[in-house]
């Protein structure tokens, strides 16, 4: 029996196979998964937010960078291999739009990009994401698999 | 900024008159009775918004407008996509299903109810505190209510460690339900609060 295991915003969780990571309802957040394909195991994290900035305090796993490190430390604390390490990621969607006004700031764009960034500074590859659109996403991950889930309200389902 | 009792009941009162308006411009629209709850004002962090919500991805209609002038805010309505349905039909005289996700006449009408709901709260909100505030164009969303929430709160790409808004539910016969949620921008709770002297 798997068990799904719930990660909320500004959260990370990781699991063992047969367990599922699952976080709904992402807009401009993203949600990360990142597995080990041999211990089959892993774990997801969902951030609201490019970087901390350099800004003490508050919730780390709010940011890409922070969420990353502290996803990442754990992974590794459950016996991971960093250079078995995969990643993949969904989110980043621009759920408004006001005409005549360009949004300043994309920051579902600018997550993505930073969840991008700190990846690469860590040497893990992103073997596919599922980003942008003006939609929002509920994922299931398995760690097991590395199997991504991704169900929208309207644009369909899909498995990355 | 800290919070005095007396500013929170100020709040809770903006929140009432305000919602009230809105309540009552959405029952003229309707010819239905609404009723609304008692305003609660939240200064909670961001990721507890969800315990407000219920079920994240939820589909509901978000009817997002930002509120420009001296105390910038945004005011946020939403409804279950089976209430929003029943409004547009209400609205339209009709009982014909409503296809929230791509009928333009139907998305247009639902902001435009969200103009109105929002204009009748700001009116309520100018006369409380003498500052004159326009509401923008409204945004609709018709998707998960989390993916809506986290896109509006995260706009400006900063996040406080703890989000002020005022609450309120809207209830109407039969069977409409939604929520209205007003964020005032970091500078303006000061600059409300001060021009009610709080």
């Amino acid at each position: 029996m798997s068990n799904v295991i719930s990660v909320g915003m500004a959260d990370f969780k990781t699991a063992k196979a047969p367990d599922i990571l699952l976080t709904a309802g992402l807009g401009s957040c993203i949600g990360i998964c990142v597995h080990d394909p041999y211990l089959k195991v892993g774990g997801m994290a969902h951030i609201m937010l490019p970087t901390a900035n350099g800004s003490l305090g508050g919730n780390p796993a709010k940011y890409a960078d922070t969420a990353i490190d502290l996803l990442l430390k754990e992974i590794h604390a459950m016996g991971a291999n960093r250079s078995r390490l995969r990643a993949k990621m969904a989110g980043g969607a621009q759920m408004f739009s006001f005409p005549g006004k360009p949004p300043v700031l994309k920051i579902g764009e600018r997550n993505a990009e930073a969840v991008e960034h700190q990846l690469k500074k860590n040497g893990i590859p992103l073997l596919i994401a599922d980003v942008g659109g003006s939609f929002g996403r509920t994922i299931h991950f398995d760690v097991g698999t590395g199997q991504l889930h991704i169900r929208t309200i309207n644009q369909g389902e899909k498995v990355i | 900024m800290e919070i005095t009792q007396i500013q929170l009941d100020a709040l809770r009162e903006i929140g009432n008159i305000g919602s009230g308006h809105a309540a009552t411009a959405l029952s003229t629209l309707l010819q239905r009775r609404i009723e609304m709850s008692v305003p609660e004002v939240w200064a909670i962090p961001f990721e507890q918004v969800s315990s407000l919500v219920g079920q994240l991805d939820t589909p509901q209609a978000v009817i997002y407008v930002k509120v420009e002038g001296a105390a910038p805010g945004k005011a946020v309505f939403f409804f279950p996509v089976e209430s929003a349905e029943i409004i547009v039909q209400a609205l339209f005289g009709t009982n014909d299903p409503m296809d929230l996700y791509a009928d333009e006449m139907t998305q247009s009408a639902l902001r435009e109810i969200g103009n109105i709901l929002v204009s009748s709260f700001l009116i309520a909100l100018t006369q409380f505190s003498g500052i004159p505030l326009q509401p923008s164009v409204p945004a609709l969303a018709v998707d998960m209510i989390g993916a809506s929430l986290d896109a509006i709160f995260l706009e400006e790409g900063v996040l406080e460690d703890t989000v002020l808004f005022i609450d309120t539910q809207l209830s109407g016969i039969p069977m409409i339900e939604g929520q209205f949620m007003y964020l005032p921008d970091d500078g303006s709770l000061k600059k409300l609060l001060g021009a009610m002297g709080v």
